[in-house]
Parts: structure tokens; sequence; C-alpha cells
């Protein structure tokens, strides 16, 4: 199995205190890994390690993470994240831009500014995303106007239009309906022939639905790492077991 | 929810060891008088087989209710599949100590045949196999339940002595063909029975410890056969 991301001893930090502690794991290419765990576990800080997004919000972090063996600290931290899209918990579309816009708005930034080379691209985006369908008519429409599913899949879109090798997704689910939500699970199901993704949820019947893996985090330790279908029908530790039964957390 | 949860799990295992007494019950009945020639023991057994029948739809319910609607994860989940695959086993032995009883009716009063062709010892062990697997999914005791398991060959053995001393008979007292032929079908129920009690220690050995040890000695046969 071909390794996408390497994690190495990683550690983070706010300030002094330590919220990741000496974190080991391999995500491998083209598979879904789902992070699990309590409120506080360290979950979200350590899919922002992995795109150095932690650096952003003012923590600091040790050990490595070599993505494609290439150690992520080296990389201009721009192009790593055009490497590693990232999808929020809440939809974020630009809030002043059209639909197109949205999904065109990295492809700008990055020089390309031709709406007729810009067009296949985002029409190829919007259908991997599953909203073409929903808003080819409208696509001078302000993304605010979508419906929070919809704006979801837009900023997967628009994740997308850059062209990354890997996802991480924050909770992206947690605030859609359950339509939006099965829409997504698809999503994430059909994007993983091309992409790795890293996905944290507090829903663990979506871990179990989504992912090929799974990592428990508890109070910053990485517990336990396995097949998803392992995870939730024999797990190695008490602690997993007791987490995903619903008996703490 | 989590007390919900406890809650219905409860209920569930409290409905499974009702109606795991009544079967206990219909078996010890047969065997009973199967040894005692008392044939009035079987009274009771078909009727007590519609109760054991209406616990099997309960419990099938209760654990679809409970998939349903707490999606239950690894130690809970292996908990309802072997409940309602215990629920299965249950509901054929109380089915299958009709069909004692009904073939007892019919051979009870041969007590020589039945003396000598060792069939009590076998309806015994058998009855005992069954006890013993309700005692190890009652007590989550994977040690009682292996020993089930293992208890499944001394059946066997009884099965085929018995089924040749039979059919020796038959050949030799032409006139005994008639009971004979009734205790044939007997001990044949009878196996039957200690294979579904071994069934119930195997699967509760998936609860305890997550592993399918089912048809595990056949597929290790066939594996060698192909090697």
């Amino acid at each position: 199995m071909e390794i996408k991301i390497s994690i190495k001893n990683l550690e983070a930090f706010y300030g002094k205190n330590r919220v990741l502690k000496s974190v080991s794991l391999d995500i491998p290419k083209n598979k879904v890994v789902a992070i699990i765990g309590p409120s506080g576990c360290g979950k979200s800080t350590f899919i922002r390690c992995l795109n150095r997004m932690h650096e952003v919000v003012g923590g600091s972090m040790t050990g490595s993470i070599l993505l494609d063996g290439e150690d992520v600290t080296k990389v201009d931290p721009v192009l790593l994240r055009k490497r590693m899209g990232m999808v929020f918990q809440k939809p974020n579309p630009f809030p002043t831009m059209s639909i197109f816009n949205n999904v065109a708005a990295g492809l700008k930034l990055n020089g390309l500014r031709n709406n007729k080379k810009l067009q296949p691209i985002v029409e190829k985006c919007l259908k991997q995303a599953a909203l073409w369908e929903e808003v080819k008519n409208n696509l001078d429409d302000a993304g605010m106007n979508l419906s929070g599913g919809q704006q979801q899949r837009l900023c997967i879109a628009r994740a997308l239009a850059v062209d990354p090798e890997v996802l991480l997704m924050d909770e992206p689910a947690s605030a859609l309906d359950p339509i939006s939500t099965t829409k997504i699970e698809d999503l994430i199901f059909e994007l993983k022939k091309n992409y790795t993704i890293v996905i944290v949820t507090h829903n663990m019947q979506q871990a179990s639905r989504v992912s090929d893996y799974t990592a428990f985090f508890y109070v910053g330790d990485l517990i336990e790492y396995s097949e998803t279908r392992k995870m939730f029908t024999s797990p190695d530790k008490q602690q997993t077991e007791d987490y995903i039964r619903g008996r703490f957390g | 929810m989590l007390e919900h949860f406890e809650e219905e799990l409860e209920n569930l295992k409290t409905n499974l060891i009702k109606m795991a007494s009544l079967v206990d019950d219909q078996v010890n009945r047969v065997v009973t008088a199967l040894e005692t020639d008392n044939l009035e023991l079987c009274k009771g057994v078909k009727a007590k087989d519609l109760e054991v029948d209406a616990y099997d739809n309960l419990v099938q319910t209760q654990c679809e209710n409970i998939l349903a609607l707490f999606h239950p994860v690894a130690v809970d989940l292996r908990y309802i599949m072997s409940a309602l695959m215990i629920n299965n086993q249950l509901e054929r032995c109380g089915d299958i100590a009709v069909n004692i009883g009904q073939r007892v009716k019919k051979a009870g009063s041969y007590k020589d045949l039945i003396f000598e062709s060792q069939i009590v010892e076998m309806g015994r062990t058998a009855k005992e196999m069954l006890r013993n697997s309700i005692d190890s999914f009652i007590h989550s005791n994977s040690e009682l339940a292996r020993k089930v398991i293992d208890t499944d060959e001394v059946v066997d053995k009884f099965n085929k002595n018995i089924f040749k001393f039979l059919v020796s008979k038959m050949q030799t007292n032409p006139e005994l063909i008639e009971p004979c032929a009734h205790l044939i079908v007997l001990i044949r129920h009878m196996e039957r029975l200690a294979d579904h009690a071994t069934n119930i220690a195997e699967d509760l050995i998936f609860y305890t410890d997550a592993r399918i040890i089912t048809h595990q000695k056949k597929l290790a046969n066939r594996e060698k056969e192909g090697d």
C-alpha cells in the first residue's frame, strides 16, 4: 500500500500547552482516514498540522510530516495548502462572489483569469462535488444564496479546483441535514478514487460509513489506529471500545 | 440515551432467558419421560412450544428495534447478533423437544430396548449440553461454552453406536422394526438437539471473544484435503 502522508512523533502546542503527544501514523494514498475522539482530544489540531494551518492559528509543532516523502515544513505553506485542500465544519463560500467565482477563486489567484479556460475547470469541479446539476443555470448567483448543504459542496468544489492531492475535512457534515450529509458522504466515497481524504468527525456512524481507516484520539494521544471495519467490530483497546460504544467522551 | 440502551439490552436478555428456560423445561420433560416411561410429562410440551414461538418473534423484534434505533457497535453489536442467532437455535430446540415427545409416546414402552441401546444416556448428555449452553449464555462463560462444544463428539458417538445397535435389532428381531424405527428418528432428534446446543455455545463465543468458530473443524479438514 502506497503511503501518502507519513507522520512521526508529531507534537503540537498552543504556547506551552501540548495538545498532541508523539503521534505517529501513516495515511495511505486514495483512502479515507477518519479521525475520531471526544472534544479537545486534538482531532482538528492534527489535521491542521498536516497542511500547517496550525501555525496560522498561533500554534507550533515538532516531529515530522512527510507528504510523498517530502518534509512539509520545507514546502512553501501556500503551495502545501494547494496540495492539501481543506473543508471546514461551517460552509464558508466567499460572501461577495458568485458560484462560478467561488470555484474559480483559487485558480484566479494563481494567475488563470481567462473565463473560457476557467469554464471547463469550474464545470468539472462542480460535477465532482455533485453540485453541477443543481447550479448549472445559476452560476452567476451568489454562493451565499445556496442552501447549507449546497454551500458545503461548493466549498468542496472550490478546494478541488486547485487540483489538490489530499482533502482535509473538519466535520464537513456536522452542520448539515441528513440528505445533505448523505450527499457529502457519497461524494467522499467518489472522491477517494482520486484523492486521499482525512476527515474529522464526531459522528461514529459517519466514520464507520465513509472511512477505510480510523484513528481514535484521546487527550492528545493516538490511542488506536486500524482498519475501520476492525475498529467498529473488535477494537484492540478498551478505551476505544468504551468510546465507540458511547461509554465516555 | 445510554441508560435507555442498557434497559433495552436488559429486556432482551430477560426475554431470551425466559425463552431458554421454557425450552430447557420442554427438553427436560421429554428426556425424563423417556427415562421414567412417565408419558404424562410429554403433555404440555407442544403448548409450551407456542410460548417459545411467541418469544422467538418478540426477541427478533427487540433485536430489530435495537439495531435500528441505537446502532450498536463492537461488543454490543456482537451481543445483538448472538442474541438473534441463539434465539433461532432455541426455537429449533423447542420444535425438536416436541418431536422427541411424539417419538417417546410411540416407543417409550419398549423399556428393555431403550435401556440396552443407551438412548437415555444420550438424551441426558444432549439435555446437559443444552442446559450448559444456556448457562454459558446467561453468565457469558466462554469456558463452559467450550465444554459444550467438546461434548458434541460424545453425542455423535452415541448416535453412531445406537444406530448400529437398533439396525442390528431390526435385522434379528423383525417384530421390533417399528419401535426401532421410532427410536432411530428419536436419536436423530437428540443429535440435532446437541448440534443446536453446540451452535449456541459457538454464538456465545462469538459474543465474548469476537471470534467466529462455527464450521471451523469442517473448513480446516477441507483445507487439509485441498493440500
